[in-house]
């Protein structure tokens, strides 16, 4: 592949995001007037390093979705680089590449959906859709695509004999475990989750979550795990990522991050859920967070949050402040991370 | 329809408001009998929040919709009493009221007020939010029109939705998520109810958003001294807002205590292994998450004897597969729905 340029990035990083920005225009009238811009993602700069989890949190509306699109580019960056490490060593600007290249890197990057009942196609069989990707991409004879998707279902805990059930056959649970064995038939390196596990009752969430992190040591598999579940975030990933308004307001290993946030968006998110232990409910400081996520397409001036903030002055009403490296290397983007004390949850 | 050939009831004690007996809800499929509800008992006393948890499919929101009689019209009511007191101190036998009988339109939005997940689907689309409160207002008391929307702006003020005057002419569409719930809740307390029956209000939202409504239903619940069925599958929000807890599974209740007893010392087998399959912030990082083996089964083939036996992990062959247990009641009235209840390991569940 030498049309694929060299660019440099850190031995240890699988993704890197640097400055990507996406703006959606808003259109009005018969000629299509542009009149605003929707600022899904705005100068985001993050690192997956290989073999971890990277965890994504956030509002509705906070762009993490997008984040997700981006890196498989199912949407073109407005602005930045998303650099990727190939399985062969070679790092390629994905956003630079054209529809044949961009093909082959999507075998080695896939996605897991949030609603297991709207993305399978009710139509094909388990074979069928487990197999699609691998005739897609040529690989391999009937018998041996046939083979192959027994292997994966095997692995996902799903029988090898249920290929030829189509998905109505299955719960919500065993879906989704039909979608993981779907993203997994290419030998993808990296796997993005999007709400994966969202829509499933507890106990069958935890069996898809101990699922996916099995395959993870087994496999050597990334992922960027989007949710809005901090719960579940802080239990699978190693690193969090917490946007607000299309930017990343935190970056941090996920410990310390939790112990110990450095946003006051952070902390509020921490605050804001509700724990099922009903003692530590009673005594637990609850900032209520004040009013509602803003409008997409009327950012606040100076720091986003600074409406909602309960520690904001001047000059975060002025100056937007950029996501800096403070102690410890922890990211965050705040004018005051050093100064104020912010709690988090701890183990009691 | 229940028939009056019971023998007669004995009467509710003073402070309880709703009571539900060995209420069943089934419903006659294609494929089978699918006995959605089976024998739900509990109650609800004045004032007091009763958060009822479970998993998809385990009857709670079915149970809920008997109370207001709005369940699907092809339920059949198999059995059992739902009883609930007027304002006037009188008891209504509720599972013998017709859907549309004039006890029924009188509770409904009246005494007894509702709240559903999606508050989109709930509100009309096509009408304000001020017309919405109005009617509901005009339906239940004498009063103008005039009058009726300043109760609507009062209600909005209430449930602290921001510029009530302005969002009382506005239709749901207008409304952010958070919004469109706080609207929902002033239409259910429109005459202030004594029972409010949510079902699942706050899953849709942030966690944020979903705080901030707590705190309202808490404030609202306090202030009104109103009951509250809380229906939700999230442990978190039941420990936030709950008094007393029921843990619903296949149709059953299979414990209720308070909301203490449930968290700290489930007696219950299946109670214990949710509690260990949710993540909590501060304490699971890194740890493998417990889960429950197997899946909820499916509603044409109940297990025999304990529903829960083929996925618990203290299942004695012989017994559990065989006999339906009865209800083990405590010295705290915490009751469990288990053979062996009480004599399971509680092993870290309180943790």
């Amino acid at each position: 592949m030498s049309t694929f340029q060299q660019k440099s990035m850190d031995a240890e990083t699988l993704i890197s995001v640097r400055g990507a920005k996406k703006y959606f225009p808003v259109t009005e009238g018969w000629f299509n007037r542009q009149v605003a811009t929707i600022k899904a993602v705005d100068d985001i700069s993050f690192d997956i390093r290989k073999g971890e989890t990277f965890g994504l949190v956030g509002e509705s509306g906070s762009g993490k979705s997008s984040i997700a699109r981006l890196i498989l580019r199912a949407y073109d960056l407005t602005e930045g680089e998303i650099l990727f490490r190939r399985t062969s060593g070679d790092v390629v600007d994905i956003t630079t590449l054209g529809d044949r290249d961009m093909r082959e890197i999507r075998r080695e990057m896939q996605m897991i959906f949030q609603d297991p009942y709207s993305s399978l196609n009710p139509r094909m069989t388990l074979l069928e859709l487990v197999g699609e990707p691998l005739v897609i991409h040529g690989m391999g004879t009937p018998a041996e695509i046939k083979d192959r998707v027994s292997e994966l279902l095997g692995l996902v805990g799903l029988r090898p004999e249920y290929v030829m059930r189509y998905p109505h056959a299955f719960s919500g649970g065993q879906r989704q475990r039909i979608g993981i064995a779907r993203a997994l038939a290419l030998n993808p390196s990296f796997i993005a989750a999007d709400e994966a596990v969202s829509a499933l009752d507890v106990s069958v969430a935890a069996q898809n979550i101990n699922l996916m992190q099995d395959l993870q040591e087994k496999l050597g598999l990334t992922y960027l795990f989007i949710t809005h579940d901090l719960g579940m975030v802080e239990h699978i990933s190693d690193r969090v990522g917490v946007m607000y308004l299309g930017r990343l307001m935190e970056v941090g290993p996920t410990d310390e991050l939790f112990a110990k946030p450095k946003h006051p968006y952070t902390e509020a998110l921490l605050a804001a859920v509700p724990q099922p232990d009903p003692r530590g409910n009673r005594t637990r400081k609850r900032v209520a967070l004040k009013g509602e996520i803003a409008d997409a397409m009327n950012i606040p001036t100076g720091c986003p949050f600074h409406p909602r903030c309960a520690y904001a002055d001047d000059k975060c009403r002025a100056e937007t402040p950029a996501l800096r490296v403070v102690e410890g290397g922890r990211q965050v983007r705040c004018h005051h991370a050093e100064s104020l004390d912010l709690v988090g949850v701890t183990a009691q | 329809m229940t028939k009056s050939t019971h023998a007669p009831l004995a009467p509710m004690p003073p402070e309880r408001l709703l009571e539900l007996d060995n209420v069943g809800v089934h419903f006659p499929t294609r494929d089978g009998l699918v006995r959605a509800v089976n024998g739900v008992s509990y109650h609800v006393n004045r004032g007091e929040v009763l958060g009822i948890v479970g998993e998809s499919g385990s009857g709670k929101s079915v149970t809920a919709r008997s109370i207001m009689r709005l369940q699907p019209k092809t339920a059949l009511d198999a059995s059992g009493t739902i009883r609930f007191r007027r304002a006037s101190g009188e008891e209504v036998l509720i599972s013998a009221q017709d859907r549309q009988s004039r006890t029924m339109r009188q509770l409904r939005g009246g005494e007894i007020g509702m709240v559903f997940q999606e508050p989109m689907t709930a509100l009309s689309p096509v009408h304000t939010i001020g017309t919405q409160i109005i009617r509901t207002v005009m339906l239940h008391r004498k009063v103008s029109k005039a009058e009726a929307r300043a109760q609507a702006i009062a209600l909005l003020t209430r449930v602290q939705m921001p510029r009530p005057n302005d969002i009382v002419d506005r239709f749901p569409h207008h409304l952010s998520g958070g919004m469109r719930q706080r609207a929902m809740i002033a239409l259910a307390l429109a005459c202030d109810p004594a029972l409010l029956i949510a079902d699942e209000p706050t899953t849709a939202l942030d966690v944020t958003t979903e705080a901030q409504i707590l705190e309202l239903l808490k404030s609202l619940q306090q202030e009104l001294n109103m009951a509250i069925v809380f229906i939700t599958h999230n442990f978190g929000v039941v420990a936030d807002i709950a008094d007393r807890v029921a843990v619903m599974y296949l149709g059953r209740v299979v414990e209720t205590g308070t909301v203490d007893e449930i968290f700290y010392e489930p007696k219950h087998p299946y109670t214990q292994a949710l509690l260990q399959s949710i993540p909590r912030l501060g304490k699971s990082h890194g740890r493998r998450l417990r889960t429950i083996s197997g899946m909820v089964p499916d509603p044409y083939n109940v297990p025999t004897g304990c529903s829960f036996h083929p996925r618990c992990l203290h299942g004695v062959r012989g017994v559990c597969d065989v006999k339906t247990p009865e209800d083990v009641v405590f010295a705290s009235g915490q009751r469990a729905r288990c053979h062996f209840a009480g004599e399971v390991a509680i092993s870290e569940a309180a943790q």
